[in-house]
Parts: structure tokens; sequence; C-alpha cells
């Protein structure tokens, strides 16, 4: 079997999330299909993959020249001719299927399928509505989220709260839609059991955006500070929103307790999840939550949204509505305050975790490529 | 003549409520009176009413354990269930066996609060039944040399526990034996009772569908004296559905039992009846629970024994009345995490679905306990 994926981003070039997630899913893949993935001709892309990369020149929205692409000053603009040049340069020889990643390539397995009549896959790492907050989504990108999910003869999806927004903002036949929760790259972390002695560290970690509730965080730390005087609280990350959360924290009086560190690396986020107590991600909206399982993975017992997709997953965590400061804080309060507690869910969390693994993602989507 | 002892658990703990920390102070309502209510009424619905009709008309002997927990919520929220049973009683066929009023792990900790929770239910069954237990059987059916030495001590004849691996390897639980303490005891054979009570409806099992004539030709063709069959009395009807056929097995199975010269007991009646092969001695504590069949499903973690400590530790409260509902066992199962075979049986009784909600709710209401006891 041969299939083509409609990538977009590809360490080193990139690692943002869909880059980790191509290069572990496909790279797994490798030894049992043939893959072409086709990305951006980025000036930092590697020389040597697992599978054949198809790097497309892209002319408007970019930094750089087409041939060695330095970033994107105007994302649309790339995004719209990247799609019409991977059509320009797709080669369908022997191609079974296209598998194309969020909006954001589209269009390109759309034309493809339409032109060439193979059949198409498509997954949501996220929906517009989530990115945006449930506040204000761009109706051109919902557009183009629809029209794919329309097209796709099969859908992935990365949680089961993904799934159900794209049946319910897309009209989808929810047949049509898999769930396949991503792994975590297991061998990066040391799954030394941790101590669990009371260090008094309530962290949160990731973009510090709207979408990921940084404020109710924050607002949950002042009614924990009220009850825990000796808590300090750690805001780990950057984002749009990291001035209005630094002086949302000043208004509460929380200067001094909530320690800023800007943006960590992946070495230095290991090392605070490991010297927190509990990690609390009061997501609005999060599609599937990499960090919820990279703390577990950790041993750090997580509180998490209900909106917060991998939680649909796992048993060993505390789940709150994300408004629900009251109560977010009175589960901090009950890890900080029960030695047993946070052993007993940070040792059964690790396991649990451990169980969200790339081979058992490439496994299920397999499955899907087989059963078109 | 070969007897097939039946002996079922009857018990419903009070549930404690989602109680939260903003309530320290401020609430003393712990129990889940609504979700407690609706349990029992389902339950007495499903199980409870039609079973024991059921033993009735079909003359089925049967020991039966009634909590004192499940019994005065029974009267309080579904009194037609004392009715029936009391009517079973009055029959002559069935056995009321006695065990601890909360339905608690007090056995392990204090001899002292052991006897007087037992008294206690003595006290509740003589009033509601007129009946003094001769046969003892702890929770869950904890057992060791130890407590049965403590139960011997209380008067009682008879004592039931677990047919565990180990104590079958030199007994087989087909036999009556003596405790070291000089009572009757009686094993449960855990592979008879187990293919009624989680086997019944599994569609994968080999024997199944399992019909009253094949169940019966099993205990008949068993080797030993007695058979005995003791289960959670929710299987019929709650855990195993009515519409799985356990009722119409329970109906055909003493007609089949008695063509082949099988009759049904109570433990009182086979411990009378059967010769005594031996002495069985078990010095670590036993039970029915889980896969371990130990006390692992109490106090096998962390949160679960620093939850016990904490609950012992309110001994001097002077509401005792509260104190020891607290001390249901449920409470603190609710916490486990084992293994996932039995994190199944754990979540499908766990009212709050988490064993940490369990653990954060007992908790913050122990807390709100041990301020109000101060307090006076």
């Amino acid at each position: 079997m041969k299939i083509a994926v409609i990538g977009w981003e590809l360490p080193p070039a990139f690692s943002g999330g869909l880059g980790v997630h191509t290069i572990n899913l496909f790279g797994r893949l490798a030894g049992k299909i043939f893959i072409d993935i086709y990305v951006p001709r980025m000036r930092r892309l590697g020389s040597s993959y697992p599978f054949r990369v198809i790097p497309v020149e892209i002319d408007r929205g970019i930094q750089g020249t087409p041939y060695d692409i330095e970033g994107f000053p105007d994302f649309r603009a790339a995004v719209d001719d990247y799609n019409l040049k991977v059509l320009e340069k797709f080669s369908p020889d022997g191609v079974a299927l296209v598998h194309c990643h969020d909006w954001i390539t589209f269009e390109a397995g759309c034309m493809i399928k339409e032109k060439y009549g193979i059949p198409l896959v498509v997954t949501f790492h996220s929906t517009e509505r989530d990115r945006s907050g449930n506040f204000n989504p761009q109706q051109s990108i919902m557009e183009i989220e629809k029209k794919g999910a329309m097209a796709a003869d099969r859908i992935i999806a990365v949680s089961k709260f993904t799934k159900d927004e794209v049946v319910r903002d897309y009209g989808i036949d929810p047949e049509k839609i898999t769930v396949i929760h991503n792994g975590v790259d297991t061998e990066h972390y040391t799954r030394l059991p941790r101590e669990y002695g009371l260090l008094n560290r309530v962290l949160y970690l990731g973009r510090v955006t709207t979408q990921k509730g940084p404020r109710f965080f924050v607002e949950s730390a002042h009614l924990v500070h009220q009850m825990v005087p000796d808590a300090r609280f750690t805001i780990a990350g950057t984002g749009d929103q990291i001035q209005n959360i630094m002086a949302l924290s000043r208004e509460l009086g929380m200067e001094g307790y909530v320690e800023f560190t800007g943006f960590v690396n992946f070495r230095r986020s290991v090392e605070i999840y490991r010297t927190s107590d509990v990690f609390v991600l009061p997501a609005i909206s999060e599609p599937f939550g990499m960090t919820v399982i990279e703390s577990m993975i950790l041993g750090t017992p997580a509180i998490i949204s209900k909106t917060t997709g991998v939680g649909e997953a796992l048993k060993n965590v505390l789940r709150t509505d994300y408004w629900d400061t009251q109560l977010m804080a009175e589960y901090i309060i009950s890890v900080l305050k029960f030695g047993s507690l946070r052993k007993i869910m940070g040792t059964m969390g690790q396991r649990e975790a451990s169980g969200f693994t790339w081979d058992k993602a490439a496994l299920e989507t397999l499955g899907v490529y087989l059963s078109l | 003549m070969k007897e097939l002892v039946f002996y079922f658990q009857v018990h419903q703990p009070r549930r404690i409520r989602p109680y939260r920390m903003s309530e320290i102070g401020r609430s003393h309502n712990y129990f889940w009176d609504d979700k407690n209510r609706e349990i029992m009424q389902r339950v007495a619905e499903k199980c409870y009413i039609p079973a024991t009709r059921l033993l009735i008309d079909s003359e089925i002997h049967a020991s039966f354990s009634l909590s004192g927990i499940f019994l005065e919520q029974a009267l309080e929220y579904a009194p037609d269930v004392v009715d029936v049973f009391r009517e079973y009683f009055r029959s002559g066929l069935g056995e009321i066996m006695s065990e601890t009023y909360y339905h608690s792990l007090s056995s392990i900790w204090s001899g002292d609060e052991f006897r007087s929770q037992v008294q206690e239910h003595r006290e509740l069954v003589k009033r509601l039944f007129g009946i003094e237990p001769v046969t003892f059987r702890n929770t869950e059916l904890i057992y060791s040399d130890a407590i049965a030495n403590v139960v011997k001590g209380m008067g009682f004849r008879n004592i039931v526990t677990e047919g565990t691996d180990q104590i079958i390897e030199a007994h087989s639980p087909n036999y009556v034996y003596n405790s070291t303490s000089g009572m009757r005891l009686l094993l449960r054979n855990y592979r008879m009772s187990d293919d009624i009570a989680f086997r019944f409806s599994n569609a994968s099992w080999s024997e199944f569908p399992l019909f009253a004539d094949k169940y019966a030709r099993w205990v008949s063709e068993s080797p030993g004296d007695v058979i005995n069959v003791f289960m959670d009395y929710e299987t019929f009807g709650e855990h195993q559905w009515r519409e799985t056929g356990i009722f119409k097995f329970m109906e055909r199975l003493p007609v089949e039992l008695g063509r082949r010269s099988v009759s049904t007991s109570t433990v009182a009646n086979a411990a009378k009846n059967n010769t005594i092969r031996g002495t069985v001695s078990v010095k670590q504590p036993v039970s029915w629970a889980d896969t371990d069949r130990n006390l692992n499903a109490w106090l096998g973690n962390e949160m679960q024994t620093e939850a016990f400590e904490a609950l012992k530790g309110l001994y001097w409260h002077p509401d005792k009345k509260t104190w020891r509902t607290l001390q249901t066992s449920d409470h603190i199962y609710y916490m486990s995490v084992r293994n996932f075979a039995d994190q199944d049986v754990h979540s499908y009784f766990n009212p709050y679905q988490s064993p940490y909600l369990a653990f954060i709710y007992y908790m913050a209401i122990l807390e709100d306990f041990a301020r109000s006891g101060r307090a006076l």
C-alpha cells in the first residue's frame, strides 16, 4: 500500500504538535506501507526520514525564498498557495489514499480527490472552535473544515470530544469518524518513580491563550492561596494572553505567589512537572491535551477541565468544569493536603499514561486505511 | 443426604454524598439520602421482594445476613422488604445470621468496638424478627483465628468464611470443619458460587447457558457433604437481571436437586447434620473480596489506610451513631484502585465513579465531623 500525506510541519524545521505527530505516526507506519509526505520546503528540513519527503515550494506569504522558506509572515496566503502547489506537484501513481492533517491541508486533499478520484482521509487535531476558545471563530476556516469533512471518506479525530464537535458543527455522520488518541513518546521521559513529599507547588504549563483557560488557573490559585498561604503557583509557557494574565494576578494580589517562567523547552518542562505537586489544565476547549499525558507520565497528578479531550480516556485524573474555579481550588487543596492522594493519583496515572503509545495510534490509523 | 447450603449477603451502605470542602463547618448532613433511597427502592423491586417471594414459594432453605445499616434503610425507604423477610423467616425455611450492625471493619482493630456493633445488630434482629442468631458471618467474610475467638466468646456456634485457594489446598470446602475457636466452620465453594453470581449470564462461558438440571447435576456429582454457595443476594435480579433467566433457574433448582437426592439447607442445619472433618486454622485475615481474598480491597493503598486511621482516631466522638455509620466498609472500598479486573467490580459499585472523589468526600466529612465533635 502506498499513501500520500499532506503535512505542514516536519521536525526539525518545526516542532509544533502537528510536526511531532507527523514524525511519530508516519515514522512507525513507514515500516508497513509506502508513504509520500508533502511539506513546505523549509530551510531547516532534515535530510533523512524513514518515509519519502516531497518538499513543496511556495511563492506567497513567505519569508525567504520558495526554495529556502524561513517563515510565514502572511500565514493565510501561504496556506492557500501551498494547497495549490501541492496539487500541481502531486504524483498520483499507485497512491491508494490521501491523508490530510487539519484545515491547512484540507483543500489540497479535496482538489486531489476531485481531480484523480483518490479516496481522502482527514485528521482533526483540533477545530477552529477550539483554537478560538469558542470566541469569534473565523468563518472562512470553518468553511474549509466543513468542506474537508464532507469530502473525506474517513475522518480521524484525536478525541471523542473533537469527534462530537465535528458531528455537531459540520453535520457529519458519526459513523465516518474514528477516534484515535495521540501517543506519547515514552522513551523521552524518565519514568522513574517520583517522590511525593509536599512541595507546595501548583503548575500551569502550556500556551497562555484564551483556549487553554489560564485565567481560571489564576482565579483558582487565588482561592487556594486563601486556604493554603504557603502554596506557590507556576505559569510555564507564553502566549497572546500573557500580559492579561500577569495583570489579573496583580489585581488579585497574587504577585509574589505566581511565578511566570516564560517559554520552557522540553528539558526544562520535565524538571518543572517533576517539581510540582499537581498540574492543572482548565482549558475551555482542548481537543486532546498532550500536556496532561506528559504530566501523568512523569508521575504528577493532573486536574483538568471536562472540556479537555484526553480526559474521556483517563480514570486517574480529577475533572471539573473549566469555569468552576471553586471546585478546582478544592481539588488542588485536597491534593496538596493529602500525600496519599498525590501518591496514588501519581503512580496510577503514570501507569495509565504509559498506555498512550504511538504504536497503538499507528495500528489504529492503519485500520482506518484498510477499511477503505 | 447431600446439602446445598445457600447463604446470601444483604447489605446496602448509607453512601456519603459528594460533600464539598466549602461545607466543612457549615453542613453536617453527610449521607446521600436521595441516592440511598433510590437504590434501596430499585433493588427492593428488582431483587429483595421477588427473590424472597420465590424462596418462600419454592421452599428453598437459605441463611441470610442482613446488615443493620441495610435493615434501617429498608424500614425507612422500603418497609415491604422487611415484611417479606419476616414472612420467610417465620416459614422456618431460613436462618438469620449475626454480624456487625454497620458492616464495618471493626473486627480487625478493636474487640470492644466489634462486640458492641454485633450486640447492636443482635438487638435489632431480635426486635424485628424475634430471632437470636447462632451463626456468625463477618463483613465480607473477613476471618482469622483471632476473629473467630472473639466471635466464639460472644456465644455463637457457627461461622463462615471464604474457601481461599490456600485453605482448600488441604481442606475441601465441601465438608464441615471446626475452627480453632471450637465453632463449626463452613467454607465458601467459590467455583460453584461464582457459576451463579458471576458467570450465569456470561455468553462466552463454555457452560453457558446454565440451566437448573446441569447445576443440580454438578452439585450431586461433587464429592463431599455440603456445597456452600455464598453470594450477594443482589445477584438475583440486580447483578443478573431477570431477563437472564436467573429467577426461572432458582425456581426450577429445588426440583432438579430433589431428583438427585440433594436438599437445600442453612448453615446452622448443615453444621448440625454433618460430621466434622478436622480443624482449619487461618492465621492471616482472609475475605471473599476481589481476587486477592484478603483485606486489600479496603486497606490496599495509602488513601485507604490514611482514611481508616483518621476514622479510627475519632473514637472519642460523642456522636457514636454517625461515627459508626461512617465505619461501613463500603466507604473505604470505594477508594480502591486494585488491578483492572477488580477495578471494574469496584467501579460498578462506586457511586462516585472515582476512587479519588470517594477519598476527597470522605476526608472532608471526617474533618467536619471531628470539628463538630470538638465543639460539643
